[in-house]
């Protein structure tokens, strides 16, 4: 009793002042954005800028929302792949994501979107933009990085939960879906958030190959106006709003699925 | 009911786990393993509803060959309920979500089958009034005597117990101890790994002694505790006891 007095006390007295954890951050970032906003509201050159650039948005959101949607299914597979009983699938999902680890983005999509994809449109027949192009190049790279992330999350689930549901007589699959992915989840989902906001960074790449993108859009307006100060500023502002915004709304979702994580953690374990 | 013949176990190639093993349970009989640390116990146990595949040897339930790769495994394993030292409830899912998923899963019964199905088990087990806790709401015992009622609702042929009591605290073990002994009065089949030898000789028809992966004796639990053949089971129950 008295103990437990004691450690309420000290703790008391240990409470960090309030200026300690103040998310000043969020302020310093909300006045840069709000100075940023000011500057392209009333300055005419940011307003070309602006306007120049701000079309491409629907170009960078698709692709974002395509290629994490494909890089998911990708992830999925390839990560459920590698813990595969089958010799066959374990080894090619390897491949496929140590591969994809190996080499860097740029170079991948100049080979893909410009030798592999052309090769495979010749053979069977159909036909990508360079925008498609460039989507599924990016969800492939994100896949590999996501089989990893589900690999784990599998894996941090107790063996014990597996054996408590083949011992009810459910499936592999079944346990798959009901018990461990489920509890996976919890493990997968801040990673996976990590990856959304990376992909559609990375749709700036989608310039490389000429898209009109969001950069494409303001090195264009740049270079034909040699206004790159306010061509790029508009762009990194663009990139900030849509990569905060992700992020707060990636924060809501963790929280909510995470909510009880720890108490759940605390309930594992094997004989 | 369930029968063992010359079960052996290797695990990595080298450690034999469990040596030429036999084992007959006959239906409504309550069998309890004993046995060191590391004697097998648990993997006879879990050789039962083939959560490890034998090495050697075949076990036969109701005349199907478990190790037969034609067999269907989970439709065996429906009709073995196994209880584990350390729970194994589904922390994601209530108490009903945890006793339901496989009722209807597996047994394809409907909602309302399922959980009238659960609150009969619930009631059994004592705690009808935590159907819709979460695992982590619950105590050690009461969380165990859920794990039991997962199992029962699956109206399962045999019970494998693997140290059902070893992770409680003291004051929780008799709650879990008084659900087995009235499964064993109503006639279930069950196969108990336990060190609470008040339990081996209330409810258990024979006990057997287990000792580096082999059957070292069986008999009733009385004889076998108090006046062992072998002088290795002896030995232990020297150890456990005083
Ligand atoms: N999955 C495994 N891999 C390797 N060795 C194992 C495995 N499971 C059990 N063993 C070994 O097999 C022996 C018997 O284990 P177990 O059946 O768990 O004994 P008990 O339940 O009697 O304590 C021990 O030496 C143990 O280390
Ligand atoms: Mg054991």
């Amino acid at each position: 009793m008295s103990a437990h007095e004691e450690g309420n006390k000290r703790s008391l007295s240990d409470k960090p002042k309030w200026w300690d954890t103040f998310p000043w951050w969020g302020i310093a970032i909300v006045a840069i954005l709000s100075w940023m906003g000011y500057q392209i509201v009333t300055n005419n050159s940011y307003e070309l800028a602006w306007d120049r650039v701000i079309p491409g948005i629907s170009i960078t959101v698709t692709a974002t929302l395509q290629a994490f949607a494909i890089a998911l299914a990708l992830g999925l597979l390839a990560g459920m792949g590698q813990l595969s009983k089958n010799v066959i699938l374990r080894n090619l999902a390897r491949t496929y994501v140590e591969f994809i680890r190996g080499i860097p983005i740029l170079p991948l999509i100049f080979t893909v979107a410009l030798v592999l994809i052309p090769q495979l449109q010749n053979a069977l027949g159909f036909k990508l933009s360079f925008q498609m192009r460039a989507t599924v190049t990016l969800a492939f790279i994100y896949g590999a990085y996501m089989a990893e992330i589900f690999r784990g999350g599998i894996q941090s689930i107790a063996i014990g939960q597996v054996e408590a549901g083949r011992s009810l007589g459910l499936s592999r699959r079944q346990t798959m879906n009901s018990i461990v992915l489920p509890q996976a989840m919890r493990a997968i989902i801040p990673p996976l958030g990590n990856d959304f906001i990376a992909i559609l960074k990375d749709t700036s790449l989608l310039s490389v190959l000429g898209v009109l993108e969001i950069t494409q859009r303001a090195r264009q307006f740049s270079a034909s106006t040699f206004k790159f100060r306010e061509g790029y500023f508009v762009l990194a502002f663009i990139y900030l709003i849509l990569t905060l915004g992700l992020s707060l709304l990636l924060g809501v979702l963790e929280r909510r699925m995470t909510r009880d994580d720890r108490d759940v953690r605390s309930n594992r374990g094997i004989d | 009911m369930i029968s063992i013949k010359n079960l052996s176990k290797t695990f990595n190639k080298n450690i034999h786990a469990v040596k030429n093993v036999d084992l007959e349970i006959a239906e409504g009989e309550v069998v309890v393993i004993v046995g060191p640390s590391g004697s097998g116990k648990s993997t006879v146990l879990r050789c039962i509803n083939r959560l490890e595949v034998p090495t050697e040897g075949s076990i036969a339930i109701d005349g199907v060959e478990l190790t037969d790769p034609e067999c269907d495994i989970d439709s065996i394993r429906a009709e073995v309920g196994m209880v584990f030292q350390q729970f194994n409830l589904f922390p994601h899912l209530t108490v009903m979500e945890n006793i339901c998923l496989a009722q209807r899963k597996v047994r394809g019964r409907s909602k309302s089958e399922a959980n009238e199905m659960a609150m009969k088990q619930l009631t059994r087990v004592g705690i009808p009034d935590k159907a819709d806790s979460y695992p982590r709401q619950l105590s050690g015992g009461q969380q165990q005597r859920v794990a039991i009622a997962r199992s029962l609702a699956m109206e399962p042929k045999i019970m494998l117990f693997d140290e059902p009591t070893s992770a409680l605290d003291p004051e929780m073990v008799k709650e879990v101890l008084d659900v087995m002994l009235e499964l064993a009065s109503e006639g279930m089949t069950m196969a108990v790994v336990t060190h609470e030898m008040g339990f081996a000789k209330a409810a258990g028809d024979r006990l057997v002694f287990m000792d580096e992966g082999m059957v070292v004796e069986i008999g009733p639990p009385s004889q076998v505790f108090e006046n062992p053949n072998e002088q290795r089971t002896k030995n232990f129950f020297d150890k456990i006891l005083y």
